[in-house]
């Protein structure tokens, strides 16, 4: 892959450990002279020192065939116009970035870049996931939040617990892709029976989550 | 929603630099309907002593600001805060979420244009009219 990484300090370094190798192709552009130094020293790619917010400094940085481009400065409007310039004007397949402003993810979607990022949504989303173990449910999303993989843990007192998967009427608004029974993963059939403690994994869309959450943990009859 | 709440009728101003604080005094003399909005409270010294608009204090490259700033009823936004890339970032704010009918926005660089093509967004070069004006003074001959 070719990556530019425009903007930042620490986060570009990182950035940089983790995807420099053979497979892939990295540009950094920085506006911090110390830092452009610096990276340009401690590794074996090219720097440019520049906005990359500026046309004029992509445009020397030739950043036309690249396929993803990574806005990681403080300010969230550069990142912005940064990644729209490479998008827009020079053709990067895919743009992404990191805002302050958590009100900005939606925002910048909407205005065409490709994927947003802020540390405190991430922060919000991990508190609320640890604080969901108490219910056993997790949640991952996946092509920006149209597909969801549920993960519920099993318990004793469900109705659905011990019975073979062929003898429950799962909603059909969304699949059972496998279950884990520590230590091993089972991919179920009609004749897979559901245990205590079992974590149960499903796939199906945002909306119809909650309903087959509240299938699968709805209590057995005394 | 309140039918009141949809009708454009008011002049927004984001940025309270020279430019910004003398087209928001212009109109309040006019006795227009003006808003103005600034990230330093600080920055309203500049206005008119006559100013008789609205002030606000807030980051209008925060969707939520624009919104309490009363975006959503405006006729007119004139975008002059001292940074070309938040100026650009409200300018698309404006025309693609909240569509005001007048977008006007001021400039350093004239390669920020760029992404303003076919948004019928209006730009403004402090710079360049200072050097044309330089010119028709007599200048560069």
């Amino acid at each position: 892959m070719k990556i530019v990484v425009a903007g930042g300090t620490n986060a570009a370094e990182y950035i940089i450990k983790k995807f420099q190798n053979s497979t892939n192709e990295l540009v950094i552009i920085n506006n911090d002279r110390a830092n452009a130094e610096q990276i340009a020293r401690d590794n074996r790619i090219p720097v440019f020192y520049g906005d990359a917010s500026r046309k004029y400094v992509l445009e020397a940085a030739h950043i036309e065939d690249f396929d993803v481009f990574i806005s990681v400065s403080n300010k969230d409007e550069d990142n912005y116009v940064a990644c729209l310039l490479a998008k827009k004007v020079f053709g990067v397949k895919k743009c992404i970035c990191i805002v302050t402003n958590p009100n900005n993810v939606e925002i910048f979607k909407d205005l065409g870049i490709d994927s947003v990022i802020s540390s405190t949504q991430l922060l919000i989303a991990s508190i609320t996931s640890e604080t969901s173990l108490e219910t056993l449910v997790k949640t991952m999303a996946f092509e920006d939040n149209k597909i969801v993989l549920t993960e519920v843990g099993i318990k004793a007192n469900f109705e659905i617990c011990h019975k073979r998967l062929f003898e429950i009427q799962f909603p059909k608004e969304g699949t059972i892709s496998c279950i884990y029974r520590k230590p091993r993963v089972i991919i179920p059939n009609g004749q897979t029976m559901v245990l205590p403690k079992d974590k149960l994994f499903f796939v199906s869309s945002p909306a119809d989550e909650q309903a087959i959450i509240n299938f699968i943990t709805r209590k057995a009859k005394e | 929603m309140d039918r009141n709440a949809l009708l454009k009728n008011k002049i927004l101003v984001v940025g309270c630099g020279r430019f910004g604080a003398s087209i928001a005094s212009q109109y309040s003399l006019k006795g227009k309907n003006v808003m103005i909005v600034d990230n330093e409270a600080s920055s309203f010294d500049k206005l008119s002593e006559n100013f008789q608009g609205y002030k606000f204090v807030g980051d209008c490259t925060d969707i939520s600001v624009l919104r309490k700033a009363n975006i959503e009823t405006a006729k007119e936004i004139i975008i002059a805060t001292g940074s070309d890339n938040a100026n650009i970032l409200i300018a698309h704010m404006a025309r693609k979420i909240f569509d005001v009918p007048e977008i006007y926005v001021r400039l350093d660089e004239p390669e920020s244009e760029t992404l303003l093509k076919g948004l019928k967004i209006k730009a403004i070069f402090p710079f360049e009219l200072s050097y044309d004006e330089f010119e028709r003074l007599g200048g560069n001959k």
